[in-house]
C-alpha cells in the first residue's frame, strides 16, 4: 500500500503544480474554458486519487474547491483575484496536506480551517446572487423561448377609463424579455396636444416561453381599445441577439411601423448569415486542431530518474567500450573489423546525443515556481513587479536545473526586495510604475547562460567598499575594479541591505548562492550600474557526463581538453617556451600569452625538440596551453574523481582510455585562472 | 558500515606499512590489487597518489605511508593497493591505499583486542581502536573511517610534523626518516 501511497504522491505533487500553472495563467485570461478544464481536472483528480489513499482531509478540502470551481466552469461565477488567492493559498495548503494528511500541527488545523471557511463562504454568496437571477430572469428554459412581435396602437381615448398602457407595457416585461420601440409620429405639435389623449403606439419585441394567449390576456382589457397584432416571429431568443435588435431599432427611427413581415425578413436574413459564420468556424475547428485536442494525447511517459541516471550510465559504459573496440580494430589492421567498429562508433554517437536529449530538461520546469514566487512577493512587499522569461526552451541538465532552483529564487528574492524600488521612487526617478525582473536563458558555445535583469535601483559600488572596509574584509587602501568590488557581495556574511526584511538581507544569501552554482560548475558574474537596474549572469556547463575532447600527452600521463574550448593547435620549438620572461608566443602574428603546463603541474622539464601549444579561449581572450604531444579528438566519459578530490578544480574528471589508462579531463578555465592567480600574487 | 558488521566478523587484514603492522576488520576490505599504473592528479596533496582504472570506475589511491607521517611508498615487488569502501560524510566511497605488502588474515576474538596503547591524544582514540599481540608482535587496529576523513588527517600529520603528538613508535620512524617537504 504505501508504494502506492508513493505513486500517488507522486502525482499528486504533478497534478499540483499543473493546477498552480494553470491558476496563474487564468489570471491574465479568466475568459479561457480551456484552463477552466484544467484547473477543475486537476482538482477532480486530486480529490478522486485522496480518497481512495486515505488522504481524507485532502479530498475533502479539494472537495470543496472543486464545487466552487464547478460554478466557474458552468459560468455562474467569474474569476476573480479574491477567488484566486484563496485558490492559491489551497494549493499550498493543499502541498501541506499532502506530505501530512492528519492535521496533527495547531497551525496547519487552522490554516485548514481558515480557508474552508473562504471557500464555503465564496461558493454560499454564489448561492445567493444565483437565487436573485431566478426572481430576475423566469425564462431559465432557453430551448422553449420563442419570439413574438406585438404591435400595440391603443385608442386614442383610451386613458379616458383610467387605463395606463405604460403598465401593460410592464406586464409584459414580467412575461420575458422585452424590446420596446415607442413611436411618436402621431404626436401632434405642442399647442394642438390634448393632454387627455393617448398619441403613441408601440411595436414590442418579446422573447417569452409563454404562449401567445398569455400575451393577449396582458391586453384582455382593452381588446377593444386599441389595435392589437400578435406575431410569431422566431423559434428562438432574437432580443439576445444584438445584430437584429440594432437592425430592427434603425428601422423603427426611420419609419413610422415596422410590420411584422419586415421583422421576420431581417430575422431571416441575419440568422442565415450568422449560421455560415458558425459552420464557417465549425470547418475552421475540425482542420485546426486544437491545443486542448493535442494535450490529450499521450505524448511524453513518465519515467523515474534512476532509470534516466542508468540509461546515461549504460551509454557512457557503450562509448567506453567502443573505444576500446576502436583501438583494437586499428591495431588489428583488418578492414572489416574496422569498418564495424566505425559502424558502432557513429550508433554510439547517436544514441548518446539521443540519451542526452531525453535527460535534459528545458528550464520552463523552474519558471512556475519562479511566477508564483515574483506574484507573492511582489504583493507581500507591496511592488508592483512583472516577470518576463526569456528562452524558457532552453534545456539544460535535470540535476543542474534541480540545483539551480534554489539559488535562482534566492536571487529573484533579492531582485525583488532590494532591487525594485517601490512605485513612488520609481515615478520619482522617471521609470515605469512597474518594476521589471527579465530571465534570459540561451547557449553560448559550451555553456548555458542564465541571466537574470531588473530595472531596480541597482549596486552602488561605493557602498560595498565601504561595507567590506566596515567588516574587514578589505583594506582601506585596496584599489579594485567595479568589477571586482561587485564580486565581494558574494563573500560569506556580506548583505548590503540597510534594513534586514523577512525576505532578505541576513547576509547568508549571496555566498550561498555562489556556493551551490560552484557544486554544478556555474559561474556568476555581477553587473549594476546604480539607478538603471542589476544583471546577474550565470554560466553553465552544456553537459555534465560526456563531452568531445582532445587527447594530450605531458610527461607519460594522458589529459583532455574539452574541444569547444580549442581554437587551434600549432607546434612550437622547446626553447621557445621554456624559461621565458614574459611567456609570450607569436603565432600567426598575433601575440598569446600562454603556459608550460609541465612546469605549471610540477613535472620535470620535457626533452623534446618540438612541442604543442594548443590554443584556447578563455572569456574572450586567446591562451595557449604548452603539452607534449597531442593524440587525437576523443569522446571523453566524465567520471568523478570521487570525494577525496573533491578540491582538484583544475581537473573536472577522468574519463578511461581504450587501453585501459585513466586519463585527466582538465578544466581550462580553472586551469588559467588558477595559474594567472598563481602568477599574480608572486 | 555499522558497528554491528565489525563486530560481527571477527576476521582481520593485516598490512605492513614499514616496520609497522596493521590491521583493518575484512568487512571493510573489497579487494586487493597488484601494483598497476597510477594515473597522478597535478596539484594534488602528496598523500592523495593519484588514480587507477578498477575495472572501468575510476578509483583514487592514497599513498598511506604519507599519511601517516612516513616517507613515500617506494614501489616493491610486495607493494599492493588494498580497495576499502568507507563511510564519507554518509556516503559509501571506495579508495585505494597502498600498503608495503599484506600480511595475513587473522581471526581475532573481541576479548584479544587490548585497549590502545596509552599516548594521552587525540590520536590513539580517533585512528586505532585497539591493538593485538600476535607472535610477540604488536599490530594497530585500525578505525578506517577516521583515516580517511581528510580533514583529520592532514591535521593529525601536521600535529606530527609539529612534535604535539607523541607516539612512541612513530616518533622513531619519523625521527629516521626525514619527512620529505611537499613541493614549492
Amino acid at each position: 500500500m504505501d508504494k502506492f501511497r508513493n505513486k500517488f504522491i507522486e502525482e499528486a505533487t504533478d497534478n499540483i503544480h499543473d493546477l498552480e500553472d494553470a491558476l496563474l495563467l487564468i489570471e491574465n485570461d479568466p475568459e479561457d474554458k480551456e484552463l477552466i478544464e484544467r484547473i477543475f481536472r486537476a482538482m477532480h483528480s486530486l480529490k478522486g486519487g485522496g480518497a481512495m489513499f486515505g488522504f481524507d482531509s485532502l479530498s475533502e478540502f479539494t472537495h470543496h474547491l472543486e464545487t466552487l470551481y464547478d460554478l466557474v466552469r458552468e459560468g455562474k461565477y467569474k474569476i476573480t483575484k479574491k477567488l484566486l488567492d484563496v485558490t492559491l493559498a489551497s494549493v499550498d495548503h493543499m502541498k501541506a496536506l499532502l506530505a501530512n494528511d492528519d492535521l496533527d500541527s495547531a497551525d496547519l488545523r487552522t490554516i485548514h480551517t481558515d480557508l474552508s471557511l473562504q471557500i464555503r463562504k465564496l461558493i454560499d454568496k454564489e448561492n445567493e446572487e444565483k437565487q436573485q437571477l431566478i426572481v430576475d430572469e423566469p425564462q431559465t428554459d432557453k430551448s422553449k423561448v420563442k419570439s413574438y412581435y406585438i404591435y400595440f396602437e391603443p385608442d386614442i381615448d383610451i386613458f379616458s377609463d383610467g387605463t395606463n398602457p405604460l403598465f401593460l407595457l410592464d406586464e409584459l416585461h414580467t412575461i420575458g424579455e422585452c424590446k420596446v420601440f415607442a413611436h411618436f409620429n402621431k404626436v401632434p405639435e405642442i399647442e394642438k396636444i390634448d393632454i387627455t389623449k393617448c398619441y403613441t403606439y408601440w411595436e414590442i419585441l418579446i422573447a417569452t416561453n409563454e404562449d401567445v394567449n398569455t400575451i393577449s390576456d396582458v391586453f384582455i382589457f382593452v381588446e377593444d381599445q386599441c389595435k392589437l397584432e400578435i406575431n410569431e416571429v422566431a423559434d428562438f431568443d432574437i432580443t439576445e441577439n444584438d445584430n437584429i435588435i440594432d437592425q430592427v431599432s434603425k428601422l423603427t427611427e426611420e419609419r413610422t411601423d415596422v410590420g411584422v413581415s419586415e421583422i421576420q425578413s431581417i430575422i431571416k436574413k441575419i440568422t442565415l448569415s450568422e449560421k455560415r459564420i458558425e459552420q464557417i468556424e465549425e470547418t475552421i475547428k475540425k482542420k485546426g486542431p486544437l491545443p486542448s485536442v493535442k494535450e490529450n494525447v499521450i505524448s511524453s511517459i513518465r519515467v523515474s530518474s534512476g532509470k534516466l541516471d542508468q540509461l546515461m550510465n549504460l551509454v557512457s559504459e557503450l562509448v567506453t567500450t567502443q573505444a576500446r573496440l576502436s583501438l583494437f580494430a586499428e591495431q588489428s589492421g583488418d578492414s572489416e573489423l574496422a569498418a564495424i567498429a566505425e559502424n558502432v562508433q557513429k550508433l554510439s554517437r547517436q544514441l548518446r546525443d539521443n540519451a542526452f536529449d531525453i535527460v535534459l530538461v528545458p528550464i520552463e520546469t523552474m519558471l512556475t515556481r519562479f511566477q508564483r514566487l515574483v506574484r507573492d512577493l511582489s504583493k507581500e512587499l507591496n511592488k508592483d513587479v512583472v516577470f518576463i522569461a526569456e528562452g524558457a526552451d532552453t534545456e539544460l541538465d535535470k540535476t543542474i536545473i534541480e540545483s539551480l532552483t534554489d539559488p535562482l529564487l534566492h536571487i529573484l528574492r533579492n531582485s525583488i526586495d532590494h532591487g525594485i524600488e517601490s512605485a513612488e521612487i520609481r515615478k520619482k526617478l522617471g521609470k515605469p510604475e512597474q518594476g521589471k525582473i527579465i530571465l534570459k536563458a540561451f547557449y553560448s558555445g559550451a555553456n548555458v547562460h542564465i541571466q537574470i535583469h531588473d530595472d531596480g535601483a541597482g549596486i552602488d559600488p561605493e557602498k560595498i567598499k565601504d561595507k567590506a572596509i566596515n567588516k574587514g574584509i578589505i583594506n582601506k587602501d585596496t584599489s579594485l575594479t567595479k568589477k571586482e568590488i561587485l564580486d565581494l557581495v558574494f563573500l560569506p556574511g556580506f548583505s548590503t541591505a540597510e534594513n534586514v526584511t523577512g525576505v532578505s538581507g541576513r547576509g547568508v544569501g549571496m555566498d550561498v548562492v555562489k556556493r551551490k552554482l560552484i557544486e554544478v560548475r556555474g559561474e556568476t558574474e555581477l553587473d549594476s550600474e546604480i539607478n538603471v537596474g542589476t544583471t546577474l549572469t550565470i554560466k553553465l556547463p552544456l553537459t555534465l557526463s560526456i563531452i568531445d575532447g582532445l587527447l594530450v600527452k605531458i610527461a607519460h600521463n594522458y589529459y583532455v581538453m574539452p574541444l569547444s574550448v580549442v581554437n587551434k593547435i600549432n607546434a612550437v620549438d622547446h626553447k621557445n617556451v621554456v624559461n621565458k620572461y614574459n611567456n609570450l608566443i607569436v603565432l600567426d602574428g598575433e601575440q598569446i600569452p600562454f603556459y608550460y603546463l609541465r612546469e605549471e603541474f610540477d613535472l620535470p622539464e620535457g626533452e623534446q625538440e618540438r612541442e604543442q601549444v594548443i590554443v584556447v579561449r578563455y572569456d574572450d581572450k586567446e591562451i595557449g596551453l604548452v603539452v607534449d604531444e597531442v593524440v587525437g579528438e576523443y569522446q571523453a566519459v566524465l567520471k568523478s574523481l570521487g570525494k577525496m578530490y573533491k578540491k582538484q578544480e583544475i581537473i573536472s574528471g577522468a574519463t578511461i582510455l581504450g587501453d585501459g589508462t585513466v586519463a585527466l579531463v582538465m578544466d581550462t578555465n580553472k586551469i588559467i585562472s588558477r595559474f594567472s592567480q598563481a602568477k599574480l600574487n608572486v | 558500515m555499522n558497528n554491528e558488521t565489525i563486530t560481527k566478523i571477527n576476521s582481520y587484514l593485516s598490512f605492513n606499512l614499514g616496520e609497522e603492522e596493521f590491521a583493518v576488520n575484512v568487512s571493510k576490505v573489497l579487494n586487493i590489487l597488484e601494483m598497476l599504473k597510477i594515473t597522478e592528479v597535478p596539484k594534488a596533496p602528496e598523500y592523495m597518489k593519484g588514480v587507477i582504472n578498477l575495472r572501468g570506475t575510476v578509483l583514487p589511491v592514497v599513498d598511506t605511508r604519507v599519511k601517516f607521517g612516513m616517507t613515500p611508498t617506494e614501489y616493491t615487488s610486495n607493494t599492493c593497493i588494498v580497495v576499502m569502501e568507507i563511510e564519507m560524510d554518509n556516503d559509501t566511497v571506495q579508495v585505494g591505499t597502498l600498503v608495503d605488502s599484506v600480511q595475513a588474515v587473522l581471526e581475532l576474538e573481541d576479548s584479544q583486542i587490548l585497549p590502545p596503547p596509552n599516548i594521552g591524544t587525540n590520536f590513539k582514540s580517533e585512528f586505532i581502536y585497539g591493538m593485538v599481540k600476535v607472535d610477540e608482535k604488536f599490530i594497530m587496529l585500525l578505525d578506517m573511517e577516521k583515516v580517511f576523513s581528510v580533514d583529520e588527517i592532514s591535521s593529525v600529520k601536521e600535529k606530527i610534523k609539529k612534535g604535539e603528538v607523541k607516539i612512541e613508535e612513530k616518533e622513531k620512524v619519523i625521527e629516521k626518516k626525514k619527512v620529505k617537504k611537499s613541493k614549492k
